[in-house]
């Protein structure tokens, strides 16, 4: 296990003062602090390297090239991927939108269905709403428990028709149900779930469903919203079952600006591009082109140069902690948050969503005020240098069929201590006492 | 607690014309859809017509008789809503136009954070649209 002062250490935005108190930051769930090593590699590229990559056969421009290509070996080492694979993008919705728009659009047709859950992102909902919208496909939505687990099983309910529910709306055919209930006709053609809950921080049981899914349709294809996985654990894709996987650089203390998308280059190779312009191309004449090869036909134009070599620094911090050691600092976290906010349940102060068990959860934190609204807990909150979100969390229908508007949500990562859970408990035991 | 002043409180526990009117002229719903916030806002309107003034000069633009309202939402937004139903009565469109953003910060006490502002001028911008659907 690591030295947490150390690495808060390493943090310089954590010396921070906010309205005269220390930061407390719980939002890395939105976007990550950055050590100073991210910073330096970013600083120390504009100061002695900045050059574009590719196209210079001087000396700056070949470092640079060189930098970018080291990066990328890097992100494939980290989840067991060949350099190929990887394709910058700025974002892990952009990722996505990149696998909607160059693989789903070939493959998709009238009569498939794309298979997502209720836990979703809404980077992850929307592009396959609007695919399925402009295919006919049926978009399919695993339900969630009251715990905000996914429900694997058909449920005793005598008649078996009501097994999942049908909406149509605007040309889009959906079906909500239990996981069995929708792979059963075989007609899914495309998964896409997250390996993290971004709200709840529920973690699907990915090998059961995938083991489930590929005995009822062999060839489908399976994508993962690794955005709240990559950064807290050790994820490789040899092992995972994916042919897709996204995530964000921004959330695992890397630069803003910087995501990943991760495919088999079987796939990939098949692909056409996303976006057209410069360095995606192999030959170009007045009256068309030809495409380069992965991963260069998907980044066309100037990519993030200096971000994505901060993304490398980032993936050697996170090497360097060790991604087991990560998750077990987080799990520990979680444990104990729950744990001291149990009691604040019990006494009616707050109410919790989410899974108990921590082996199934991840460093999300999402809870209540009882009679205060989440915007307004976190404003509180934020008046005593504590930062948490509030909000639906760009998951609205997960929020919304919990039966509230909005939930606060605190998330945890490798800086964060068991001293500021205590902290955030006392401080929202203030909370009510502000609107008394 | 400076972003929650006395009057935000007051109004937030007891917010002034919540409900709804039998006989409004328009009925407007507005949303912050990021965080899940909701107002119904009902209104009568009418013409201005101040008696003593000579004909040419009084005021025909249309104005605010009454506003109701109802809705979910977190202290600052409720008590902006409470507090705007109460300044509204005998507002023109351009009136409101000038009393702006800027206005609504005036009226929650001179202080709100920028990342709240989407809460403080939701039924603002109810309002706006009401008479922006009138014309």
């Amino acid at each position: 296990m690591f030295d947490v002062e150390k690495v808060r250490n390493d943090f310089p935005i954590l010396k921070r003062k906010i309205h005269g108190h220390d930061l407390v930051f719980l939002d890395s769930g939105a976007t990550s602090q950055k050590p100073e090593s991210v910073i330096k590699a970013m600083d120390d590229f504009y100061r002695n390297t900045n050059a574009n990559i590719h196209r210079g056969v001087y000396e700056l421009s070949v470092e640079s090239t060189g930098l970018v290509d080291e990066a990328r070996e890097k992100v494939a080492n980290f989840i067991g991927a060949r350099p190929e694979e990887i394709i910058f993008t700025r974002n892990a919705s952009e990722s996505l939108n990149l696998i909607m728009y160059s693989w789903g659009r070939d493959n998709i047709k009238k009569e498939d269905a794309v298979l997502i859950s209720k836990l979703e992102h809404h980077s992850n909902l929307v592009p396959w709403q609007e695919l399925c919208r402009e295919t006919g496909a049926e978009l399919r939505i695993i339900d969630v428990d009251g715990e905000g687990k996914l429900i694997v099983k058909n449920q005793k309910i005598k008649n078996s028709k009501t097994q999942s529910e049908v909406f149509i709306e605007n040309g889009l055919r959906v079906r909500l149900g239990s996981l069995e209930s929708l792979i059963a006709d075989g007609k899914v053609k495309l998964f896409s779930v997250t390996g993290v809950s971004n709200v709840l921080g529920t973690i699907p049981d990915l090998a059961g469903m995938l083991t489930a899914i590929k005995r009822k349709a062999q060839n489908a294809t399976v994508v993962v919203d690794a955005s709240q996985m990559v950064p807290h654990m050790k994820v490789d894709v040899k092992t995972l079952g994916a042919d897709f996987i996204a995530f964000s650089g921004h959330k695992m203390l890397g630069p803003t600006g910087t995501g990943v998308l991760w495919g088999r280059k079987e796939i990939l190779s098949k692909m056409r591009p996303f976006l057209y312009g410069g360095d995606m191309i192999g030959e170009v004449k007045i009256t068309g082109a030809t495409w380069a090869d992965i991963p260069s036909r998907f980044e066309a134009g100037t990519p993030d140069i200096a971000g994505i070599i901060g993304l490398g620094a980032a993936v050697d911090y996170l090497e360097n902690l060790g991604m087991d050691n990560v998750r077990e600092h987080e799990k520990e976290l979680i444990k104990y948050a729950l744990e001291r906010m149990s009691k604040l349940e019990e006494e009616g102060l707050v109410k919790l969503y989410g899974p108990r068990d921590i082996e199934e959860r991840g460093g999300a934190l999402a809870f209540n005020v009882i009679g205060v609204h989440p915007h307004d807990a976190a404003q509180v909150l934020d008046s005593f240098g504590i930062a948490v979100r509030s909000g639906q969390h760009c998951a609205a229908p997960l929020v919304m069929s919990f039966g509230v508007p909005a939930m606060v949500r605190a998330t945890f990562y490798v800086y964060n201590t068991k001293k500021e859970i205590d902290y955030l408990v006392s401080k929202i035991r203030e909370i009510p006492k502000v609107f008394a | 607690m400076s972003d929650y002043k006395d009057i935000i409180i007051d109004h937030y526990k007891n917010p002034r014309n919540f409900g709804s009117l039998d006989d409004a002229d328009i009925n407007m719903d507005e949303s912050n859809a990021s965080c899940g916030d909701m107002i119904q806002i009902q209104v009568k309107i009418g013409t201005r017509k101040e008696p003593g003034l000579p004909r040419s000069v009084r005021n025909e633009d249309e104005v605010i008789k009454e506003m109701k309202w109802r809705g979910v939402g977190c202290a600052i937004s409720t008590a902006a809503a409470s507090m705007l139903s109460e300044k509204i009565v005998g507002m023109s469109k351009k009136e409101l136009e000038d009393f702006g953003e800027n206005g609504i910060v005036e009226m929650l006490g001179g202080e709100v954070n920028a990342g709240r502002m989407k809460c403080a001028t939701l039924a603002f911008r109810g309002l706006l649209k009401i008479f922006e659907t009138h014309e």
